[in-house]
């Protein structure tokens, strides 16, 4: 059952290939996390997404609708803010939210429901020109929650944040997914965001999907154990003379082992004659997993 | 469906406080045209009128006959001349100022330059203030197929620049009649001096009650006015900040109407939407710019100046890729 199914997304644009054959699911009760540093195209697949650009390939399906021939009942599936939250700032909250209940055809009764959700009831009189940005953030939530969508999405929402902010919109999102079934889609360029609030996701890095997993798989794969001992060097040649492969970073050594090989291991260290301090299984965090797959670029 | 969408577009043109201006510089204008009028009037009284046209009538064929002036002027002025021969022959004051002739006379006045440019300001922005507010991003992201939301659109500024010319009427009577004569509606009011060859023709003169004659009148502004909108709206939908879009409607605006008083040599200058758009005037009897600009040739090229800026708007904006 998906929510959600992109098929090989690509745009060209000129001679210049922004998104290269992007293709994911989203399912129904899960915060799916589209992660890539600024500029790897995660803005053109969102547009993409809800058919504000149009692809050069590849198709995009919304709760069993395309996208393309039947676009009106695909997105009435969908809420999104695509980028900033920019509603019409001379207009109230209440104003904005009645604009798109009319272009919906929903009760004027949303309102009040989607305001609730987002906690902005007090303020739904008053120009959004006087919001805050997590005001205006989370009236750009309840706008998209208009119509009961389907699946979220939303592009940076923690941009501009502060810590407060973000661990709101976060339990948000959580409760969104898990209490309310929807098919939540965020995108970010924060590691840490995307660790705590999604349970799958996608990494993008100059147009193309590195890797797609659940968050536990995608660390998981990357288990390693880390050793500090006396003399480095002397102790890697230990470990290469038996086989195995290791790495030296900052005076540590990493050897892509499972737990169950490490007394071996540790015992023929101990007799070439290796002080062992510590060892202890190293669970590579997102950011280091994310630094490897990109090849090291910065990812803030 | 419709009817919401232009429930909203409505909402926030007034909101923008697009309307309220446009009405506020009307305001001003007929304030200022209402006391000039009136001051007229307190001479007018005093004066001699007749005398005052003869004098006019001389003072054209003196520069007439000295010549040196551009074939266009000379028209005009020649036809001018007729004109004025015209009243005078049967005895009628044409410029003895009522409310009713102020409604009228506005429709020309305003018509050419005025009512377009109120028009421009209204609806030039009209999309691409979506743009460069970032609010294009939620209004196409909803379940409302593009084609409906440009239409939305294009019926509101429609509606909108009705309104404008409506308000334009009922404010120039409004404001002159206080100060001015405001009975007169059925006076008689001579049209159609049309102009053909060297000579002018007086076959086609009609003779109609004022308010028939204003009503013809508005209606071919009426006509003028929404096809400058439609123009106005291609300009917004092909440029992404407001300034732009409104700056280039109102260039083209003066700079055509400059153009063709500038250089009336170059014929092309016809095909121009501006050179088209004081319908009023020419229905009134003055001549067009250019020779072969009858009224039918007027009103087809400002359908047909519409229905392809229409086409250019809806082509641009069903196809184009929304980027930041």
């Amino acid at each position: 059952m998906t929510a959600l199914s992109a098929s090989d997304l690509t745009k060209v644009i000129g001679k210049r290939t922004i998104v290269d054959g992007a293709s994911f699911d989203l399912r129904p009760g899960e915060v799916f996390g589209f992660l890539g540093p600024n500029g790897a195209g995660k803005t053109t697949t969102i547009r993409m997404l809800v058919g504000l650009i149009k692809p050069t390939r590849g198709t995009v399906t919304v709760c069993g609708f395309s996208l393309r021939s039947q676009f009106e009942k695909a997105m009435r599936c969908i809420g999104c803010i695509v980028e900033n939250p920019d509603l019409y700032r001379f207009m109230t909250g209440r104003e904005n939210l009645e604009h798109f209940t009319r272009m919906l055809g929903v009760k004027a009764s949303e309102i009040e429901r989607v305001a609730a959700l987002v906690n902005l009831s007090h303020r739904l009189d008053q120009r959004v020109g006087t919001y805050s940005l997590g005001m205006r953030q989370r009236l750009g939530i309840a706008q998209a929650m208009l119509g009961s969508p389907r699946v979220l999405i939303l592009d940076e929402p923690a941009n501009g944040l502060d810590p407060a902010g973000i661990r709101e919109i976060r339990e948000l999102l959580r409760s969104l997914a898990v209490d309310h079934g929807l098919a939540v889609f965020v995108s970010s360029h924060l590691l840490a965001e995307i660790e705590l609030t999604a349970d799958r996701v996608a990494i993008i890095h100059k147009g193309r999907i590195l890797r797609t997993g659940t968050v536990g798989e995608l660390i998981s794969s990357q288990r390693a154990m880390e050793l500090r001992v006396d003399d480095p060097e002397r102790a890697a040649a230990i470990v290469r003379d038996l086989g195995g492969t290791v790495t030296i970073a900052n005076d540590l050594l990493l050897l892509p082992v499972e737990q169950s090989e490490t007394p071996s291991l540790l015992a023929a260290l101990t007799r070439g004659g290796i002080a062992v301090y510590y060892a202890r299984p190293r669970v590579q965090t997102l950011e280091e997993m994310f630094l490897e797959a990109t090849g090291g670029e910065s990812v803030d | 469906m419709m009817i919401p969408l232009i429930e909203n577009e409505t909402l926030k043109l007034l909101r923008r406080r697009r309307f309220a201006i446009v009405v506020a510089i009307l305001l001003v204008i007929l304030c200022m045209i209402s006391y000039s009028q009136y001051r007229e009037l307190r001479e007018s009284r005093n004066a001699n009128w007749r005398a005052e046209l003869q004098e006019r009538v001389a003072r054209y064929e003196n520069r007439l006959r000295r010549g040196r002036i551009n074939e266009s002027w000379a028209r005009s002025m020649r036809a001018e001349v007729r004109r004025l021969q015209f009243y005078l022959d049967r005895g009628i004051n044409p410029e003895q100022p009522t409310a009713p002739l102020v409604v009228r006379t506005f429709a020309n006045a305003a018509g050419f330059l005025l009512l377009p440019l109120l028009v421009a300001v209204l609806g030039s922005d009209i999309v691409s203030a979506e743009n460069a507010e970032g609010t294009d991003k939620l209004l196409l992201t909803r379940p409302v197929r593009r084609w409906k939301i440009l239409t939305s659109k294009l019926i509101t500024l429609w509606l909108f620049a009705s309104l404008t010319l409506f308000l334009g009427a009922l404010l120039s009577y409004a404001v002159t009649a206080p100060v001015l004569p405001a009975t007169g509606w059925d006076a008689p009011s001579f049209n159609g001096f049309q102009f053909s060859g060297n000579g002018f023709n007086l076959d086609g003169v009609r003779q109609l009650p004022l308010w028939q004659d204003a009503l013809l009148a508005y209606g071919l502004e009426w006509y003028a006015l929404l096809a400058v909108s439609s123009i106005a709206l291609m300009l917004s939908v092909m440029f992404k900040s407001s300034a732009a879009s409104i700056g280039t409607m109102l260039a083209s605006l003066i700079g055509g109407t400059i153009l063709t008083r500038v250089s009336p040599d170059w014929t092309a200058g016809k095909y121009l939407f501006v050179s088209a758009l004081p319908l009023a005037d020419y229905y009134t009897g003055q001549a067009p710019p250019y020779d072969g600009m009858s009224m039918v040739f007027c009103i087809t090229l400002l359908g047909a100046w519409a229905i392809g800026a229409l086409l250019v708007a809806y082509a641009l904006f069903l196809k184009r890729d929304v980027f930041g």
